[in-house]
């Protein structure tokens, strides 16, 4: 058929209804944002941990999804960025912190003590340094690998006293495992938030990401599944 | 500071989950001026727009569309005498807020209990001893037939595009459905949602070995699907973002999807959101409920004037508010006086996690309800009796959601550093799960009241939960977990882990089990021991209607969901076709 | 009688008053013709989808206001309340029907042609009388001056209408082509003179002028573009089933498709309010126009098989085919069939055919959505993929679409992207 192309270079004279489609915001020439996807992390500047803190944590991260051996580390996945960005954000501002809080209660009754993630992570870090000070004569970060790991199993397991340091409630383990939690999340969450950086986490263990979608393949049981993964940006891997 | 006043409606219904959303149209429908209350935001579909939803760490971490402690913590103690405490962060439940509820992010498992869950305690009395159960254990009997109920489920079935396999059609068994369930009017309306190689593992093996597997009921549909009320729902397409997230494909059952686009059309509907309601208004005699008073988004306090109540918010809210306003008298446990608070019940779940370093699970690829279980451990279908419990459990295995977050690794992988990264990269998508979810009793030291020390935001106290594990409980989890091995057993897994409740557990509140909190206003026969007559209509204030799963004498092993929307739409047919007439009590005693 | 009682009692009987008297601008309503003249009007007015010219956001229904870009300056939609200073409460029938079926107002001055009265000639007197009955008792009036028209010279010259109307207006009534049944007539009636159609689907001339004025040339109906946007044939739809149509209009949906662009306004605020009866006509009339030729593939196609297979086996993907999995798979399936009436189907679409790939580009983009209507109530999303795909991305997803399956498109480039994405930013 022919179409006859009358140019109208703007709106007819009848493009005239009121409801149109919703329209997307679309930022010009790049079709996706780049935001935390996008960071490289040894230019990056921490918003919520003073640069003493960073070099904690980052040392941290390290040691708790080190390098070595199959699948990325933290450190290569932007972990610290995103422990970072989510403080920042206001983590934690969902729980119920109204008192009086009872600080030796039944783990079986769950969290219960009045330190908000931000304060154990200021805290945690002030005492698990002080006590590295006092035990090595060195901050954490400049240990040997095998002190980090000691140190840290100590703070998972309350091998340490953060009430011999001052600290009346805050128990090491916690502390331990509200930052082991963080990391881990980090480390799988989708790259928007800063950490899993170019999905790296995912392809190493095959998880396809944000695809979501996947009629034709459950009937396929036990094939291995071959695509890399999409984050919800768009990004492919 | 003054209280606004809005203009009367003939329904306020405070809460706009399912059974909101289903009082809602059936009541709009029949031409009444109705309007819902919703504590929480507004929840439209496209906010949850392909691939948004495709995000755990929003969604199921940081429980993006649930209620927050912050707002909705309750307290928690196992015994009277004992000071409860908050529950700061969401552990073994975690309740919905918005427009939809959990609605919009349920699994989607819609089964119904069986007959005799419906009469447990006629069964009860039939099939024990005198003696041989706990004598606090408080079963009771539902207040209504099968017969009654069944179109209601049937209805239900129908609004959600219910998929799966019949087992009991007028009376019939079927091939490849659960030959222990009620007999149905109707067929499944959609045929089974697909397999996963887990559940093909497990129902293979549980075939064999006696058992009689079904395709998980599933209201994530199957295929395209109108429902009666003209919405639309499409075949799911197995995305792995199900149970804790918002559909991303118009695929599971929701409020949104089923319900809400159609009532929304009606000229006398309109509802507002960020309006929290903090007390149900009564006259002064008390006999009957003037409206209820709400906090609206710019925190002013505002009455609307009602003829009828609707209590639709949860069933710890619908509990709660009626202790808050006086409805009834709360519950005591010493001396058994009192109906609010009263049979409040739980449940418990369990798994065994198989570990195979060379198959390919898959687990992303899975839609909520997606899975194969067997209902031949429920009870009247086994012999319980001479276990010395009673109550029973789905044996199933489910594959909810692939998302890497909380990945099971074998049993004696580091929880970090090397042997925990490669724990993942060797185990991701190596495992599957064998799991049992139970029924709970309900026992006279088992309630809810309000709490003396611990208050919400808006200075009203928290509600308070009595609870623990009791011995009945915990012998059927030990029957149950020598079961789920047996069956794990003959799959040669090349690891295992299990996880199933010992005889001298507490109660664990930082486990997630279910939302399936239950009972606190039950319905019954008598105002002397139940808060709702079978009507859901409290015994105490005629215009006060409670539907939710606090209406539950005791948990069955069966998703409450079902039996939730058919009590539902039996009492807004009752509403519509009775109380409309006949203003006043439904129920004589 | 307790006082909760009486009221119960009152507003049930005041809601059933309510039920029954369908008010004037009732947004239901879809069954058979009404039974008083305005009520006809009104149903009438709901073919001729006058609120979708005549009502701005924000102000009174049909009171006009609405700014319409005529490409020469803008043309602001008048008010045709019954309001006797800023409406048409002073006009008599005749001069209804002259404004509408001429172009010509009560005061002598010609209306541009943005009022289609060159498709409204075609409305019978009978129905000319039922919707003056609605415009003058129906409707409120609004005492609401809209803005007067700001068009560029020489258009801005009123009388020189009367030279286009004389070249190019068609004033003749309707007339029935020889072997029509009664339910092609109907259905010709109504698209042929309230419905408009040829508005936007009959091609147009150098002047702005619909090359077809009636169902007696091959160019009626026969497609063309309107602002860059491909609008289809009408002619015969052999892709659809009358019932098909019938449910797109009465919907926004059908097995195959679902609306986007300006039909979805169409379809909410005017076709889904049409009785069974008129849709199953107008579709009967559709199906008996001889089909335009079918334009020739640019390509061959890769074949149903061929696709799904390749898409299922997910390896090896070109950049388009792994765009499509991590995109458009989830809803329009490896398949591209989609799910009935909920996900359009893509393998076979004339959206994803047309030799002009705006449209497609437009909805990958900035996506779109069913209207809510009374048979089919649930507004469908989908979403844009603006922020998703670059130009290059949407380029290469573009052209596997329109290259897969059955699809025989040509390919689209980057810059044809990159226009579409302009146009949706400067709005």
């Amino acid at each position: 058929m022919s179409t006859d192309k009358v140019n109208l270079s703007r709106r007819t004279i009848l493009m005239a209804t009121a409801a149109a489609i919703p329209l997307v915001s679309l930022s010009p020439h790049r079709a996706r944002a780049e935001g935390l996807e996008g960071v490289e992390l040894h230019r990056y500047q921490p918003v919520f941990f003073s640069p003493a803190e960073w070099q904690f944590v980052m040392a941290a991260c390290d040691r708790l999804i080190p390098a070595e051996g199959k699948g990325p580390g933290a450190l290569e996945t932007n972990v610290p960025v995103f422990i970072d960005q989510q403080l920042h954000a206001g983590l934690g501002d969902d729980v119920y912190m109204q008192g009086p809080h009872k600080a030796d209660a039944a783990p079986t009754l769950g969290f219960q003590h009045d330190h908000t993630p931000q304060q154990m992570y200021r805290i945690g870090i002030k005492l698990t340094q002080q006590h590295s000070q006092q035990a090595h004569g060195k901050p954490f970060e400049q240990l040997a690998p095998a002190d980090k790991d000691a140190l840290l199993t100590a703070l998972q397991k309350n091998g340490i006293s953060f009430a011999d340091l001052g600290e009346p409630t805050l128990k090491p383990s916690q502390f331990f495992g509200q930052f082991l939690g963080d990391a881990k999340n980090g480390y799988l969450a989708d790259p928007m938030y800063g950490g899993n950086k170019d999905m790296k986490a995912w392809v190493a263990i095959g998880f396809p990401g944000a695809r979501a979608a996947y009629t034709e393949w459950v009937d396929a049981h036990d094939v291995k599944y071959p695509l890399g993964p999409v984050s919800l940006s768009g990004k492919r891997a | 500071m003054q209280t606004i006043t809005n203009d009367d409606v003939d329904v306020v219904i405070v809460g706009l989950g399912w059974a909101g959303s289903i009082m809602a149209i059936e009541l709009a429908k029949e031409g009444l001026k109705v309007r819902a209350l919703e504590r929480g935001p507004d929840r439209p579909p496209e906010d949850f727009a392909y691939p948004k939803p495709a995000d755990q760490y929003a969604y199921a971490i940081k429980n993006k569309v649930f209620a927050t402690p912050r707002d909705a913590a309750l307290t928690v103690r196992y015994n009277t005498g004992e000071t409860a405490l908050p529950t700061r962060k969401w552990g073994a439940f975690a309740p919905g807020t918005g427009v939809g509820g959990s609605g919009l992010h349920w699994t989607g498992v819609l089964i119904r209990p069986t007959t005799t869950d419906l009469k447990l305690k006629t069964y009860a009395d039939q099939a024990y001893k005198r003696g041989t159960l706990d004598p606090d254990m408080r079963i009771k009997d539902f207040p209504f037939t099968w017969e009654e109920i069944e179109p209601h489920f049937d209805k239900f079935d129908k609004i959600c595009g219910l998929s799966g396999t019949t087992g009991n059609l007028g009376g019939q068994l079927q091939p490849g459905g659960d030959p222990f369930e009620g007999p149905r009017s109707s067929p499944y309306p959609l045929p089974a949602l697909h397999d996963t190689l887990n559940s093909s593992l497990f129902a293979a093996t549980a075939k064999k070995m006696g058992y009689h597997p079904f395709p998980n009921p599933s209201a994530n549909v199957s295929q395209a699907w109108t429902n009666p009320y003209g919405a639309q729902l499409a075949p799911c397409n197995y995305c792995g973002y199900c149970s804790k997230y918002p559909c991303l494909n118009y695929s599971k059952a929701s409020p949104q999807t089923a319900i809400l686009d159609v009532v929304k059309r009606m000229p006398n509907f309109d509802y507002k959101v960020n309006a929290n309601v903090i007390r149900v208004d009564l006259h002064a005699d008390k006999k009957t409920a003037k409206g209820v008073t709400y906090i609206d988004e710019q925190q002013r306090e505002v009455f609307q004037p009602a003829k009828i109540v609707i209590l639709s918010s949860f069933q710890f809210a619908n509990v709660r508010l009626m202790l808050l306003s006086g409805i009834g008298q709360p519950y005591n446990p010493l001396t058994e006086q009192g109906t609010i608070g009263r049979n409040y019940a739980f449940l418990s779940n369990g798994d065994a996690t198989l570990f195979f370093k060379d198959k390919h699970f898959n687990p992303f690829a899975t839609a909520g309800a997606t899975g194969e279980m067997f209902n031949d451990i429920s009870p009247g279908n086994f012999d319980g009796p001479s276990l010395g419990f009673i109550g029973g459990a789905k044996i199933h295995s489910s594959q909810a959601t692939g998302a890497p977050i909380g990945t099971a690794l074998p049993p004696g992988t580091p929880g970090w550093g090397k042997g925990w990264k490669e724990g993942m990269v060797d185990w991701y998508g190596r495992s599957m799960k064998i799991g049992i979810t139970t029924t709970c009793m309900s026992y006279r030291g088992h309630y809810l009241d309000l709490d003396p020390n611990y208050k919400d935001p808006w200075g009203q106290p928290l509600l308070r939960m009595t609870f623990d594990w009791r011995q009945n409980e915990l012998k059927l989890q030990r029957h149950l977990r020598d079961i789920v091995l047996g069956i794990a057993k003959e799959l040669k897994p090349d690891a295992m882990s299990e996880n199933f409740l010992g005889l001298d557990s507490h109660w664990d509140i930082t486990k997630y089990v279910s939302t399936h909190n239950v009972g606190g206003a039950i319905m019954g026969t008598s105002p002397r021991d139940s808060a709702l007559n079978r009507y859901l209509q409290s015994w105490d204030v005629h215009n006060v209607f409670v539907p939710g799963g606090n209406a539950f004498p005791q948990n069955f092993q069966a998703n409450p969901t079902a039996t939730i929307g058919a009590i539902t739409l039996f009492a807004a047919e009752a509403i519509k076709n009775q109380y409309l007439k006949n203003p006043g009590p439904l129920v004589r005693v | 009688m307790s006082d909760v009682m009486k009221t119960l009692k009152h507003f049930l009987g005041a809601a059933a008053i309510a039920l029954a008297a369908a008010p004037a601008l009732a947004a239901a309503a879809t069954t058979a013709p009404a039974e008083t003249l305005a009520q006809r009007g009104a149903y009438l007015a709901r073919a001729g989808d006058c609120i979708a010219c005549h009502s701005a956001p924000g102000k009174p229904a049909f009171a006009g206001g609405l700014a319409i870009d005529s490409g020469h300056g803008i043309i602001y939609s008048t008010n045709i309340t019954p309001d006797k200073q800023h409406g048409i409460g002073k006009y008599t029938e005749q001069q209804f029907a002259d404004a509408v079926r001429k172009g010509v107002r009560a005061d002598g001055t010609h209306l541009y042609p943005a009022m289609p009265y060159t498709s409204y000639a075609k409305v019978s007197d009978q129905d000319i009388k039922a919707l003056y009955a609605y415009f003058q008792g129906g409707v409120k009036p609004a005492a609401y001056a809209p803005p007067a028209s700001q068009m560029s010279f020489p258009f801005n010259l009123r009388w020189g209408m009367a030279f286009w109307n004389y070249f190019f207006a068609d004033d003749k009534p309707f007339k029935a082509q020889p072997g029509w049944s009664a339910q092609v007539r109907n259905g010709a009636y109504l698209v042929e003179g309230l419905g408009h159609c040829s508005s936007c689907h009959t091609p147009r001339g150098f002047a702005m002028n619909e090359k077809a004025g009636d169902s007696s040339s091959p160019k009626f109906l026969a497609g063309g573009e309107l602002n860059d946007w491909p609008v289809p044939s009408l002619r015969g739809m052999p892709h659809w089933s009358q019932a098909a149509i019938v449910d797109y209009l009465q919907t926004g949906r059908n097995k195959n498709s679902a609306v986007a662009g300006e039909m979805t306004a169409v379809v909410e605020h005017s076709t889904s309010h049409l009785s069974q009866g008129d849709l199953n006509d107008i579709a009967a009339y559709l199906k008996a126009l001889p089909p335009a030729l079918a334009r020739g593939a640019a390509v061959k196609a890769q074949g149903h098989d061929a696709t799904v297979k390749k898409l299922s086996a997910a390896v090896g993907l070109t950049l388009g085919e792994r765009l499509y999995l991590d995109n458009c798979a989830a809803c329009h399936f490896v398949t591209g069939k989609g799910a009935t009436r909920v996900f359009p189907e893509l393998d076979g679409a004339t959206v994803v055919n047309a030799e002009n790939p705006t449209a497609l580009l437009h909805v990958m983009l900035a996506g779109a959505r069913t209207p809510s209507t009374d048979k089919a109530p649930s507004v469908l999303v989908m979403p844009g993929f603006g922020k998703r795909l670059s130009d290059g991305e949407a380029a290469a997803l573009a052209t596997f679409v329109r290259q897969g399956w059955g699809n025989t498109a040509a390919a689209v480039s980057e810059k044809d992207v990159a226009k579409v994405r302009a146009k949706l930013e400067a709005k």
